[in-house]
C-alpha cells in the first residue's frame, strides 16, 4: 500500500456464460463493413463503388507515421461507402462489400515455403504489410513495437484476459494452441528476443492444459500463471511480475515486447501462409444473450448478425433498450444500437439491461486512491480538474492513469470519477501545448 | 451522438450490486451504533433502575435523550430543507434528499458523548450547530469540513457546561451517590492531581472497569468494550478503514506510556487507563474515520492517525484539557485538504525525489509537535535537565 507495487483487486470475471460453446467460425456474412480508420489514424481507399474484390485484397492503405495496408475480408463487389458504429462508440466511413459467397482469395495468399530464412526485417514488413494491430483493443500497429532499436530480451504473450465477460482470447487459444506458440516464435525472431513467456490468468487453466502438449516442442518458450485480479492485464503489471522490473514509458525500455495472444495467432498464419489480418474473434456475452458465445468472424461483420446467430435476445430484453457494450465492461463504450461493425478493436459486445443508477455525493471515503493500480488520488484529481489547476493535475500525475476505470468500479456513492480523471488528462494534453 | 448512452465505462459498478453502496455503508455505520446505544441504556437506564435509584420512566430516559438527538437532527435539516430550496417543499422530493443525506447520524454521535443530564434544548441546540451550521451551511453531505457531530459537542461542551453540571451534568443516578468520585469524571481527576494510580483510578474501581466502561462520563462513549465490537464491524464491512482507530490509539498509547515513565510512573496501567477514559476510543472509531472529513489518500490517513495522537497528548497533558481528543480532531479536520494533496502528491509520485521536499515537510511537523508535547507534558526540563545542568554545576 505505502511502497509500491502495481496491484488489483478481484472481479466476479463473469466469463462463464460464453465460455460453455467453443469458439465457431462464421465467415459469410452478407456484407461486411471496412473502417475507414485504423488505430486513431484515417484510411485512404483503394477502391471505388463498383470494384469487385478477392479476400485480402487491399481497399485501403494508411500513410504517414503507422504506414500499412488494410484488406478486404471477404471477396464480392464494393457497394458503397457509408457511415458505420465503430467499436470507439463513433460512426466513421466504411466500405461496404457484397458477399458473393465464392471466397476467391487474392493471390498474394499462398503457403510460405521458405519461413526458416525469413529474418528480422522480413518479419516486420510482413506484419505491416498485412496490416497487423494489437487485437486486445488499443488496436496499436504491431510492426512499430518491433521497430524498436532497444536489445529485446523477452517477448511475453498477454493472454490474461482480465476485463470481465470477455473470452475471446480464451476461447481462440483453445481452438488453435499450436498456432499461438509458432506465432510467439516468429515474434522473437522479429524481436532478436531469446525468451517467450505467455502469461494467463489463473482462472483460465485450460489455456495451460491447451498448451502442455506442444510446448516441448518449443525452445525458450514457458508458461506464467498471473492472479485473477483486474487490472492484471496492464502491460506493467505483467512485467513487474514476469520480468520483476518496472518503467515508465514503453515496455522496450526494459527490454520487453508484449502482444495479444490472439495477435499472436494472427501472426502465425500470416507468416505461413500469408493471410493478412482480415478476421479477429470476438465474444458475444451479457445477461440479455439467449446462448453467449465466441465467433472468428471476418472483420466488418455486422454485429446483429452475430448475435441472430446467439439466439437473439433473451426474453426480458426489449432490443432497443438494451445496453449494448463494445469492448469489455471496464473499459468500453456503451452503444444504444445494435448495428455494431465488428472491427480489429472489438473484442466483445455485451449486451445487458441498462442499469438503474443511484447517485450520492461523494463522501471522500478514499476506496478509489486504496484501488488504484497507478496510486493516484483520483479525488484529487478531480478537485483539481474542478478549479482548472494544471500544474496541480501534472503534479497529481495524472499521466499516469491507465484509465483502468476501478476507481468508479469502487465508488459506493457510483460518481463518474474516472471520466473526470480522463478529462483532467486531456486538459493537460492540451495545457502542455 | 444521440444514440449514445448507458453513461460512462466502466459499465460494472460495485455500486449497482444489492447492498454495495453508499446507503449501506451509512446503514451499517446505524447498526454499529446500536450496542453502543444499548450500552448507554443498560448502564444509565437499567442498572440504575435495578439499584432504585430511579423510576420506570428514568430507566427509558437514555433511550429517550438518544432518540430526540436523532430525530431533531432530521427534522432540522428538514426544515432547512423546505426553507432554502422550493424545489425540495413536496414529501416525496424532500423524502428522497433526507434519506440519501443520512442525517440522523450527527444527531446520535452528539446525544452519544455527550452527558446524560444534558439539557434537552442544549442538546437541540448542539444537534442545531452541528447539522445545520457545521454541515448543511457548508454545501450539506460529502461537502463539510467539520465533523458535524464533534463540532455540536464542542459547543454544547464550551459553551452549556454551567446549564450541563446544573442539570445533573455526567452522574447518572447512581453515580452521583458514590462519595469518591467527589464530583469529577476520571479525566478531570487527571489533570488536577498528581499521577498515582491510587488518585487516578482506584476511585473509580479498576482498569477492567474502565475496559468495560462502568465509569462515569459521556452518555455512551465510556465502554471500550463495545466500542471494539463496533470497530470490529465497520473494518469486517469495509465501512472505516481497519488501520486509522489502530494507528491512533496505539500510538497514543505509546507517547502515554512514555509521558507516563518520564513523570516517575513507568507502569502499564497509566497508558492504558488514558486510552480508556476520555471518549478516545469513541472518538477513534467513530470520529477519526468519517470519510468526509478526514483525508481520502491511504497515506494521508495513516498521516491523519498520527498527528491526531501527538495532538491528543498535547491538548490532554499540556493543555490540561479533557476534551483533548474532540478538539484534536476539530483541529485536524481543518488540515484535512492540505494532507490530501500533499499525500496525494507523495503517493502519485511513489515517494521519488520530487517529492522528498513534501515528505520532508509532513515529518518535521509531525516530529516537532510531538517531541514538544512529550518533553513539556513528561516535565523533561525540569525533572531530568535541570538536574543534570545543577550536577554539572553550570548553574
Amino acid at each position: 500500500m505505502i511502497f509500491q507495487k502495481t496491484h488489483g483487486i478481484h472481479i466476479d470475471g463473469r466469463k462463464a456464460m460464453s465460455k460453455k460453446l467453443p469458439l465457431e467460425e462464421y465467415f459469410n456474412p452478407e456484407n461486411v463493413y471496412i473502417h475507414l480508420i485504423k488505430n486513431i489514424g484515417p484510411l485512404i481507399s483503394k477502391v471505388e463503388v463498383g470494384d469487385s474484390v478477392l479476400v485480402g485484397q487491399v481497399v485501403a492503405v494508411r500513410e504517414g507515421f503507422g504506414e500499412m495496408n488494410v484488406h478486404s475480408s471477404i471477396s464480392g463487389t464494393v457497394t458503397a461507402i457509408k457511415k458505420v458504429w465503430h467499436a470507439s462508440g463513433k460512426m466513421v466511413n466504411a466500405i461496404e462489400i457484397k458477399n458473393d459467397f465464392k471466397n476467391n482469395l487474392d493471390p498474394s495468399i499462398k503457403p510460405n515455403k521458405n519461413i526458416d530464412s525469413l529474418n528480422r526485417e522480413d518479419l516486420i514488413n510482413l506484419m505491416k504489410n498485412a496490416g497487423l494491430t494489437g487485437l486486445g483493443g488499443a488496436g496499436f500497429p504491431t510492426y512499430i513495437k518491433y521497430q524498436t532499436k532497444q536489445n529485446i530480451d523477452t517477448v511475453i504473450i498477454n493472454a490474461v484476459e482480465c476485463e470481465p465477460y470477455l473470452t475471446c482470447d480464451y476461447s481462440f487459444i483453445i481452438k488453435y494452441p499450436e498456432k499461438l506458440l509458432k506465432g510467439l516464435k516468429y515474434f522473437m525472431k522479429a524481436a532478436d528476443a531469446k525468451k517467450g513467456v505467455i502469461v494467463y490468468k489463473a482462472y483460465n487453466k485450460g489455456i495451460k492444459l491447451a498448451l502442455n502438449d506442444f510446448i516441448n516442442n518449443y525452445e525458450n518458450i514457458s508458461l506464467y500463471e498471473i492472479e485473477d485480479v483486474y487490472p492484471a492485464g496492464w502491460e506493467k503489471y505483467i512485467i513487474e511480475r514476469v520480468v520483476g522490473k518496472t518503467y515508465t514509458g514503453l515496455p522496450s525500455e526494459v527490454g520487453v515486447i508484449v502482444n495479444n495472444s490472439s495477435t499472436a495467432i494472427t501472426f502465425s498464419d500470416i507468416v505461413e501462409h500469408n493471410i493478412p489480418l482480415i478476421s479477429r474473434p470476438i465474444t458475444i456475452t451479457g445477461e440479455g444473450i439467449k446462448e453467449p458465445r465466441n465467433f472468428y468472424v471476418p472483420i466488418g461483420t455486422k454485429v446483429s448478425e452475430l448475435i441472430e446467430k446467439c439466439g437473439g435476445y433473451t426474453g426480458d430484453i426489449v432490443p432497443a433498450k438494451a445496453n449494448y457494450i463494445a469492448g469489455g465492461p471496464m473499459t468500453g463504450k456503451a452503444i444504444l444500437i445494435d448495428d455494431l461493425v465488428v472491427s480489429d478493436t472489438l473484442g466483445g459486445v455485451i449486451v445487458n439491461p441498462v442499469p438503474v443508477k443511484l447517485q450520492v455525493e461523494c463522501m471522500g471515503c478514499g476506496k478509489c486512491a486504496d484501488i488504484c493500480p497507478a496510486y493516484l488520488t483520483p479525488t484529487e484529481i478531480k478537485k483539481a480538474l474542478d478549479y482548472k489547476d494544471v500544474s496541480l493535475i501534472k503534479a497529481l500525475n495524472a499521466n499516469n492513469c491507465i484509465q483502468c476505470g476501478l476507481c468508479s468500479y469502487v465508488c459506493p456513492s457510483r460518481r463518474e470519477i474516472s471520466t473526470a480523471v480522463s478529462k483532467a488528462k486531456d486538459l493537460l494534453r492540451k495545457g502542455a501545448k | 451522438m444521440a444514440r449514445f448512452a448507458g453513461g460512462n465505462a466502466p459499465y460494472l459498478r460495485i455500486a449497482d450490486q444489492k447492498g454495495k453502496n453508499t446507503n449501506t455503508i451509512m446503514r451499517d455505520f446505524i447498526i454499529a451504533l446500536i450496542p453502543v446505544i444499548l450500552f448507554a441504556w443498560y448502564k444509565n437506564g437499567i442498572l440504575v433502575f435495578i439499584d432504585g435509584n430511579t423510576d420506570f420512566l428514568g430507566m427509558l430516559y437514555p433511550l429517550f435523550y438518544i432518540f430526540v438527538g436523532g430525530i431533531s437532527s432530521i427534522l432540522m435539516e428538514a426544515i432547512f430543507y423546505y426553507i432554502t430550496d422550493s424545489e425540495l417543499r413536496k414529501i416525496k422530493p424532500l423524502f428522497s434528499k433526507l434519506s440519501t443525506s443520512y442525517s440522523v447520524i450527527p444527531g446520535l454521535l452528539i446525544a452519544l458523548m455527550s452527558p446524560m443530564y444534558t439539557p434537552i434544548w442544549v442538546l437541540m441546540f448542539g444537534v442545531f450547530f452541528g447539522n445545520i451550521i457545521a454541515k448543511m451551511l457548508f454545501g450539506g453531505f460529502g461537502k463539510n469540513i467539520f465533523n458535524p457531530a464533534l463540532l455540536g459537542y464542542a459547543v454544547i461542551k464550551f459553551g452549556f457546561m454551567g446549564a450541563i453540571t446544573a442539570a445533573g451534568g455526567y452522574f447518572n443516578a447512581s453515580e452521583i451517590l458514590v462519595d469518591a468520585y467527589a464530583g469529577a469524571t476520571p479525566l478531570v481527576t487527571l489533570s488536577g492531581s498528581n499521577l498515582t494510580y491510587a488518585s487516578v483510578v482506584a476511585p473509580y474501581g479498576n482498569l477492567w472497569d474502565f475496559f468495560v466502561g462502568m465509569t462515569p462520563g459521556g452518555l455512551g462513549e465510556t465502554s471500550v468494550l463495545v466500542m471494539l465490537f463496533s470497530y470490529l464491524w465497520l473494518s469486517f464491512r469495509k465501512v472505516i478503514k481497519w488501520s486509522t482507530p489502530l494507528i491512533y490509539v496505539g500510538a497514543f498509547f505509546l507517547l502515554s506510556w512514555i509521558v507516563g515513565a518520564l513523570n516517575g510512573e513507568p507502569g502499564i496501567w497509566f497508558p492504558l487507563y488514558a486510552i480508556f477514559s476520555g471518549g478516545l476510543v469513541y472518538g477513534a472509531v467513530f470520529m477519526a474515520t468519517e470519510p468526509v472529513t478526514t483525508p481520502s489518500n491511504p497515506i494521508g490517513k495513516i498521516y491523519f492517525a498520527l498527528m491526531l495522537a501527538v495532538l491528543t497528548v498535547l491538548f490532554r497533558y499540556v493543555g490540561n484539557l479533557p476534551e483533548g481528543v474532540a478538539t484534536s480532531i476539530l483541529l485536524m479536520n481543518i488540515f484535512t485538504l492540505p494532507i490530501d494533496k500533499y499525500t496525494g502528491i507523495i503517493r502519485a509520485n511513489r515517494w521519488k525525489k520530487p517529492v522528498w521536499g513534501k515528505i520532508a515537510t509532513l515529518v518535521v511537523i509531525l516530529i516537532a509537535i510531538g517531541f514538544y508535547a512529550v518533553v513539556k507534558a513528561g516535565s523533561v526540563y525540569t525533572t531530568i535537565i535541570l538536574p543534570i545542568i545543577r550536577i554539572s554545576g553550570v548553574i
